[in-house]
């Protein structure tokens, strides 16, 4: 199965984007866990996007799903300021500060996280959870 | 996001229902700054209704926290979900705050 969602960079966006995920993850047949923690991981990538790629600018996030047998994907790809989450050292836990736990949280949900920083302008991020995975 | 806020004896409780995100989290930080602001010694969050929580909501939860131990309050949360709970003991937060099973647990923790 594959799916092709086109976003405009808000925060309102995103409630709306995780009512229509829902159903889409049942169908891969990840337990309602597993799901949730895509749904999170996914949603903290895109707010990633929207507090930090674009800030107020604004802009166009594409999300390409796809799924098989072995395995669940996303690619997010935005168009705006250079961003490799993938470079953010790990916090020390627990924080005593109020945030830094996004790109935490997407790393630990998710099975595989990877960044592709040569297209221009932006970023693409592919993020990929395993159906054996255990739940974390 | 709804947020019922209701006085109980010395405990001031809020209690929330839907999703707590990067989209709704303000609306919540600003509810709870009143708190901090009146100095409210005992504060109980009630998570039964809230299905979903990201980093922002977190976030919110951490910097309220803090600002009410500078004043010497404390602050319980109660009712987690499973999917909820599950988000604080991945950020390792289950170690850093209060969570009670219940109101009755709640009320107790912050005697």
């Amino acid at each position: 199965m594959e799916k092709k969602f086109e976003l405009d960079s808000n925060s309102q966006q995103l409630k709306h984007f995780r009512e229509e995920l829902r159903p889409l993850l049942k169908q891969t047949g990840l337990d309602d866990k597993a799901s949730g923690e895509v749904l999170l991981a996914l949603q903290e990538a895109l707010t990633n996007i929207v507090r930090h790629s674009y800030g107020s600018e604004g802009g166009k996030i594409q999300v390409d799903f796809s799924e098989d047998a072995g395995e669940v994907r996303f690619s997010i790809r935005d168009f705006g300021h250079k961003f490799d989450l993938t470079q953010v050292p790990d916090p020390v836990l627990p924080r005593d500060k109020p945030g830094g736990l996004g790109i935490f949280l997407i790393k630990q949900l998710m099975d595989r996280v990877t960044y592709d920083g040569s297209c221009n302008p932006g970023n693409l991020l592919h993020l990929i959870k395993l159906k054996s995975s255990k739940p974390v | 996001m709804k947020i019922n806020q209701t006085q109980k004896g010395d405990i001031e409780r809020f209690e929330l229902e839907g999703e707590l995100d990067f989209h709704t989290s303000p609306e919540l930080r600003e509810k709870l700054q009143d708190a901090v602001q009146k100095q409210i010694k005992k504060v109980v969050i009630v998570l039964r209704k809230v299905s979903y929580i990201d980093s922002s909501g977190l976030a919110t939860f951490v910097e309220m926290l803090q600002k009410m131990k500078r004043y010497g309050g404390k602050l319980v949360l109660s009712d987690l979900e499973p999917a909820v709970r599950s988000v604080f003991e991945i950020a390792k937060l289950d170690k850093v705050f209060a969570l009670a099973n219940s109101e009755g647990d709640a009320a107790q923790l912050l005697a």
